[in-house]
């Protein structure tokens, strides 16, 4: 497959509205040179694979400057069959193999990982000090909430808010409590394949053991690593559903009443790891059939990851039906939305390349109009915030679950005691 | 050949250091292009895609940079490449004493004048970018077959420019204005009308004395081997239907909200000399925004998008001289009038149009067809291609070619290094309305096995000498010091003629040559 090299670094082309918001990829848009783009790091797969180049500090640099949103995949598979993701991936993957990465404080948080099951640091058994004292667990529910690292840790917010609904709802769930442990996504994406098969065979040996029917997260890193990444090395049975897909069933059946109006205007940030990446591969046992020289087809045609699957319109149904809200949307979104710039390590080794990114997407969400931006990712949040606090942006930042909660009819006030509270 | 470190630092002195690299990584990524391991096979090198390694990458942001680095490279007699976009084999060094210029941070439309129909653009601005801000104004701009993602700088300055919507936009040597160009010694020279003393502006690509602009690009561009250009008016065009423009769904299954006021035609003219009657008959009525012939194979190509889904075009794929005419009006009136127009014309020529009977295709084409996208489908097939031929001449002269190829193109089809299209895959379009044509012949090929690139190379040079026995004009890819000792004793010595203007314009032969011509004498 011909790589030309430029079409990864827009946004597909009749997606485009505007020129300033035109591109795809943060790295390419910020560090401006060919191989920070999708297609420039398949060259350096293949420079690396025929021996032009070595690993290198240089080469480690460049491969890791790269949140793997996933960007460059879509656009490129609008007509082709690359897989620039993929190849990303598997860049990483050889890098680790042949000792030429992760960063060094990638490998500072796999360490912490290992050592006390989060990438923070901290310690194990505070993994559920977020947790309201009114909120009972039931240890036979069907529904488990997983609420990874970042939530247990950092967005306390987003873990109170989704045990709150959860709550409201009268659902009964439990959570794993100590027995829960990082997902492994923030190790998988710097290519330490083999870290990564121990934290997905841990948590899955416990959640298998428990009858879980469902399990549910409000973290898209954490759902998107269940959910796509987990079946490629180990096959599970329990259905996996992002809080925003729970919620929204929750809405439609009646269990959850939207009654109290938020007069905000709202636009919505898809995560990546909710949006074009948290699609599943699906089994393919075609025959590649040579049609004549050159020319094969698959039979039956090979399903393309495209990212047309990944979960859109829950969020927006939600949002939709927050009375006295009204939502508008930014140029790039969904399959084609634009990275917040935290992913796959980047918050932690680059972080100044994460904070020009957010400051990117700040600025695309304040040219709608909005007052307020909206995501479902603990990731996104912290980047976000982070950007919005640094680029001075006159907007709020809230997880969709905190506007949930308000609109059930908890004062925002109320909700920010409660964090502290329990902080 | 590594940069010295005290030249390094002076370049880093006049773009900033993290604007300069000489990193192995960056460079050998640079040494990257589509099409480059033909390319080297054609020239006795091995057949792999890469060029030679470039000393440097400099990213200037602005004409000021480029002059001082093009004059330092003077100084310390460094070739340099210029390249915007990037897209093929063009854009790389061809000596290991080359630095390139990406020039990707000069990236502002400057201006969209929409009362006089132009807009001036850096190197940097992809033809969506300028074509989504001129929908603003109802206006679109020409960009060429490779694609919404390229450079209209580079395509107007530099390249060919041959484009589906050619019959109403033209071609790229025929759309450009004004011209802000830094010579190969570092000079600045305005054309036209950008470059008045008072009131100066980009309306217009002529002055007084005689044009540069033929000097400038002539027929295909000279690719960064005259200098290099940092900004360029090109003209506009009314957008043909209404700008509103919506999609639904995900992507690539996108449903597009096709405009009021757009319809397709594909009929069979059944033979190439039917052909040239029913497009030159079509075009003098000017009313089509495409007007295209493809091969059958070629026709399933647009309308799909990937190379198990041409599988059910069979109604299309078996017509054996199609051609695709797209009309589109912005009012009911216009298009009425252009419908009754196609309704008589068919009824004349005796012609039925498949489309709404034997085939309908998704809503996707006319979005694609809007936005300058169709031509990037040719990579469906074989995941690579690229385009012999390459006329510019009458419909007459485009069709013998694509006729008389056809027995060469099948014995590199039976050799099996080349993709089947039964030896017919060109596309030939109208430019506007019919004034003068272009085909180019569409050669599928596998860049990832040796064969088919060592064919393909092979192909591309019969073609050039097949084309030159059989009078069949000049092909698009004539570049190169051989190329052009080859094609020139046969059309009247241009080539002696190029290589003054080389050497006038580039005494030092700093900016590199490998794809225009080099200002030393032939031997």
């Amino acid at each position: 497959m011909a790589l030309l090299s430029e079409k990864c670094k827009w946004i597909p082309q009749v997606q485009i509205k505007s020129q300033k918001y035109a591109t795809a990829c943060p790295s390419i848009d910020i560090y401006n040179y060919h191989p920070y783009s999708g297609g420039g790091r398949i060259i350096l797969a293949l420079l690396l694979e025929t021996g032009r180049i070595e690993p290198s500090e240089e080469l480690r640099e460049i491969v890791y400057k790269c949140t793997e949103c996933g960007s460059c995949a879509v656009s490129c598979k609008f007509l082709n069959t690359l897989e620039p993701l993929e190849i990303i991936m598997k860049l990483r993957e050889k890098l680790v193999e042949l000792g030429g990465g992760p960063m060094p404080k990638q490998q500072e948080y796999i360490e912490a990982a290992n050592k006390v099951n989060n990438p923070y640091n901290e310690p194990h058994e505070k993994r559920l000090a977020w947790l309201p004292k009114d909120i009972r667990l039931d240890p036979d529910a069907k529904v488990l909430y997983f609420v990874g690292c970042t939530s247990s840790y950092r967005r306390q917010e987003m873990a109170i808010a989704a045990a709150r609904i959860l709550k409201a709802a009268g659902i009964p769930f439990n959570i794993l409590q100590d027995e829960e442990f990082c997902c492994g996504s923030p190790i998988l994406r710097t290519g330490d394949v083999k870290t990564f098969k121990k934290f997905l065979n841990k948590n899955l040996d416990v959640i298998e053991s428990k009858g879980i029917d469902t399990v549910i997260f409000s973290c898209a890193g954490c759902y998107d690593t269940f959910k796509v990444d987990y079946p490629l090395y180990r096959e599970y049975t329990f259905r996996v559903l992002h809080t925003v897909e729970f919620f929204d069933e929750l809405l439609d059946t009646g269990k959850l009443k939207l009654i109290k109006e938020i007069p905000i205007t709202v636009t919505y940030h898809d995560p990546c790891h909710l949006g074009r990446n948290a699609e599943r591969y699906k089994d393919w046992d075609g025959d590649i059939v040579n049609l004549m020289p050159l020319v094969s087809i698959n039979i039956p045609p090979k399903p393309k990851r495209t990212g047309s699957n990944g979960i859109y319109e829950p969020p927006r149904n939600i949002l939709k039906k927050i009375p006295g809200l009204k939502f508008v949307e930014m140029e790039r979104i969904k399959e084609y939305a634009y990275c917040c710039g935290a992913g796959a390590g980047v918050k932690s080794a680059f972080p100044e390349f994460a904070l020009q990114t957010a400051k990117i997407r700040i600025e695309e969400a304040e040219d709608t109009g909005a007052d307020t931006l909206v995501s479902a990712c603990p990731f996104c949040s912290t980047n976000l915030q982070d950007g919005i606090e640094e680029s001075g942006a006159n907007l709020k930042y809230y997880d969709i679950s905190e506007l949930i909660l308000m609109s059930l009819g908890l004062e925002p006030e109320k909700l920010k005691e409660i964090t502290k509270e329990v902080v | 050949m590594v940069l010295e470190k005290e030249i390094l630092k002076k370049f880093q002195d006049i773009v900033g250091s993290k604007n300069v690299n000489d990193g192995e990584v960056i460079t050998n990524a640079y040494s990257y292009n589509w099409c480059m391991e033909y390319v080297n096979y054609m020239e006795d090198k091995e057949p792999i895609p890469f060029s030679p390694i470039p000393k440097a990458v400099i990213l200037p942001s602005s004409t000021e940079e480029v002059q001082e680095v093009v004059k330092l490279c003077n100084k310390y007699r460094i070739q340099f490449k210029a390249q915007s976009t990037g897209l093929g084999p063009w854009n790389q060094p061809s000596t290991e004493n080359s630095i390139i210029l990406d020039l990707r941070r000069m990236n502002k439309i400057i201006k969209i004048d929409d009362k006089n129909l132009y807009a001036v653009v850096e190197p940097y601005v992809s033809g969506a970018q300028l074509q989504v801000e001129a929908m603003k104004y109802d206006l679109t701009v020409h960009m060429p077959g490779a694609g919404p993602q390229v450079s209209p700088l580079a395509s107007a300055t530099s390249m060919n420019g041959p484009g589906f919507t050619s019959p109403h936009t033209g071609h790229s040597a025929r759309n450009v204005l004004g011209v802000e160009w830094v010579l190969p010694n570092g000079e600045v020279l305005k054309l036209g009308s950008a470059g008045l003393k008072n009131h100066s502006d980009w309306y217009n690509g002529d002055g007084p004395g005689p044009s540069l602009r033929g000097i400038m690009r002539g027929w295909a561009g000279a690719k960064s081997g005259i200098g290099v250009f940092t900004k360029v008016a090109v003209k506009l065009f009314p957008y043909p239907c209404s700008t509103e423009f919506k999609l639904q769904g995900y992507s690539p299954n996108y449903n597009f909200d096709i405009p009021d006021f757009m319809r397709l035609y594909v009929m069979d003219c059944g033979s190439y000399k039917y052909l040239k009657k029913v497009i030159l008959r079509i075009e003098e009525e000017e009313i089509s925004f495409m007007c295209s012939h493809l091969s059958g194979y070629g026709l399933t190509a647009i309308f799909s998008h990937s190379v198990e889904s041409m599988m059910d075009k069979m109604p299309i794929a078996s017509l054996k001289t199609p051609l695709v005419v797209l009309i589109a009006a912005r009012t009911k009136y216009e298009f009425n009038y252009k419908q009754k127009v196609m309704e008589i014309l068919l009824d004349e020529l005796n012609l039925k149009n498949i489309i709404g009977t034997k085939y309908t295709p998704n809503s996707i084409f006319y979005a694609e067809a809007l936005r300058s996208n169709l031509g990037l489908h040719g990579f469906i097939v074989t995941g690579g291609f690229q385009s012999a031929k390459g006329q510019c001449d009458t419909v007459k002269t485009c069709l013998r070619t694509t006729k008389k190829s056809i027995p060469l193109k099948k014995k590199y089809i039976k050799k099996g290094v080349i993709g089947n299209d039964f030896g017919e895959g060109v596309w030939m379009t109208s430019y506007e309305s019919g004034h003068y044509f272009h085909v180019e012949s569409i050669t599928l090929f596998d860049q990832t096995d040796e064969e088919s690139v060592k064919g393909m190379g092979e192909f591309m040079e019969d073609n050039y000498q097949f084309d030159l026995v059989k009078h069949l004009g000049a092909p698009f890819f004539v570049e190169g010091d051989r190329m052009h000792n080859m094609f020139g004793p046969y059309m009247m010595n241009y080539h002696k003629w190029l290589r003054k203007i080389k050497k006038a314009f580039d005494p030092n032969e700093i900016a590199d040559s490998g794809f225009y011509i080099s200002a030393k004498s032939e031997n």
